[in-house]
């Protein structure tokens, strides 16, 4: 399994409220998409073509796999997302270290997983049987947890290392978890970048939040805080990721405001600017 | 704990979202500010697919569709705005002409999911519901 093959820099999730936005940045190489919100029969919707044919990588970014889930990852899903990947030429496909429904019932969102033996078993599994349906390497990303389970057997770091060494997968590290994780259980997120294996990042997340209820939550909605861009730099620092994107899912800012986080990140990787 | 990450995950999940209790161990605390969290987000997103009707709300959308949902696990968010619709007759104008044209166009029991109706019923329908 290699890494990424080339440096694309700072990338933006696509979505549909901003594709003007990103459709205007000069130096963008990568997006990612939504795999959900994505229709994987007929053509790419042509916001999206018309940035494929300026060969910007498309990646295919899964929610609903639900790969911690302890039932079998839906076939039809992994069909849907290898669908994807070859639509769009992608060089790897990205879901989340996590679980979204079970019992048929939908949580409506990225749900912790108890850090024990038993669900790393059950992870590792359903990962198998993704990347048996995919045409590309698939990246991991570990989640920002509001709780935790009660029975954790494993630490976050050696958790994550064993789901990513027994199935051989790519890591997509999202820094905003990691600062999220820390501030939320206490510890510094530097400790877990030192004890992640970095070498498997294919690239980084990186998004806003805010505090609510004295929990700090992932919201995607809200600034880039500088703790977290300082993060960015404590990570490129140690090993820099091929790739950063960032991540933005409503209350879009003004342009000018968007193109200033890009370029901070650029900033903080040491990438050029993209804007 | 062993072979039981399933029943675990299920229960977890029902807290969650149907109001079910928290399973023992888990920070009481915290599993209430996750499941907040996921009412605001269910909120935005009905929000999203029936706009006049949480701005009928004003400012008490958020609360008044955690109230509603907190007992009831999504069906999505089409039919999460559709039951609250209709279960909150009279509506204002704005949310009750909203709720009339989706009734045009698609034919929705309230328990499976809505289908789109013919073209020629739904544009006879429309008609009534502009009239």
């Amino acid at each position: 399994m290699t890494a990424a093959p080339a440096s694309y820099g700072v990338g933006i999730g696509w979505r549909p409220e901003i594709a003007g936005f990103v459709a205007g940045l000069p130096g963008l190489r990568f997006v990612e998409v939504v795999a959900e919100s994505v229709r994987a029969s007929g053509p790419m919707p042509p916001a999206l073509a018309d940035l494929r044919a300026r060969d910007v990588t498309v990646v295919p970014h899964g929610v609903k796999l639900s790969l911690g889930g302890a039932e079998p990852v839906a076939a039809d899903r992994v069909a849907h997302l290898a669908a994807l990947a070859a639509l769009f030429d992608a060089p790897l496909v990205s879901e989340h270290i996590a679980f979204v429904r079970a019992g048929g019932v939908e949580a409506g969102h990225l749900l912790p997983l108890p850090r024990t033996r038993e669900a790393v078993d059950a992870t590792v599994a359903n990962v198998r049987r993704a990347q048996d349906g995919l045409p590309v390497p698939i990246a991991l990303e570990p989640i920002a947890a509001v709780f935790d389970w009660p029975d954790d057997e494993l630490d976050e770091a050696d958790f994550i290392t064993e789901i990513l060494a027994r199935s051989d997968a790519l890591l997509l590290l999202d820094i905003a978890n990691v600062y999220a994780n820390a501030r939320n259980r206490g510890g510094t997120p530097e400790a877990l970048l030192d004890r992640l294996p970095l070498e498997r990042v294919a690239y980084a997340h990186v998004a806003g939040g805010a505090e609510n209820e004295g929990i700090y939550h992932d919201t995607h909605l809200d600034p880039v805080s500088p703790a977290v861009l300082d993060l960015v730099a404590a990570l490129s620092a140690r090993r820099r990721p091929p790739a950063l994107l960032l991540e933005r899912d409503g209350a879009y800012p003004a342009a000018e405001v968007l193109r200033a986080e890009l370029d901070a990140i650029a900033a903080a990787a040491g990438y050029p600017a993209v804007t | 704990m062993n072979g039981d990450l399933a029943s675990r995950q299920a229960a977890l999940v029902a807290a969650l979202v149907s109001g079910a209790p928290v399973p023992s161990g888990f920070d009481d605390r915290l599993v209430g500010v996750a499941r907040r969290a996921l009412l605001r987000k269910r909120a935005d997103d009905v929000r999203r697919q029936w706009p006049m009707l949480a701005a009928s709300f004003g400012p008490a959308w958020v609360s008044t569709f955690a109230t509603w949902a907190e007992t009831r696990e999504s069906r999505g968010s089409l039919r999460d705005g559709w039951d609250l619709a209709r279960s909150r007759a009279p509506l204002a104008a704005a949310a009750a002409a909203e709720l009339r044209e989706r009734e045009a166009l698609w034919a929705y029991d309230g328990a499976s999911a809505p289908r789109r109706r013919g073209r020629v019923s739904a544009a006879v329908r429309m008609w009534w519901a502009r009239r």
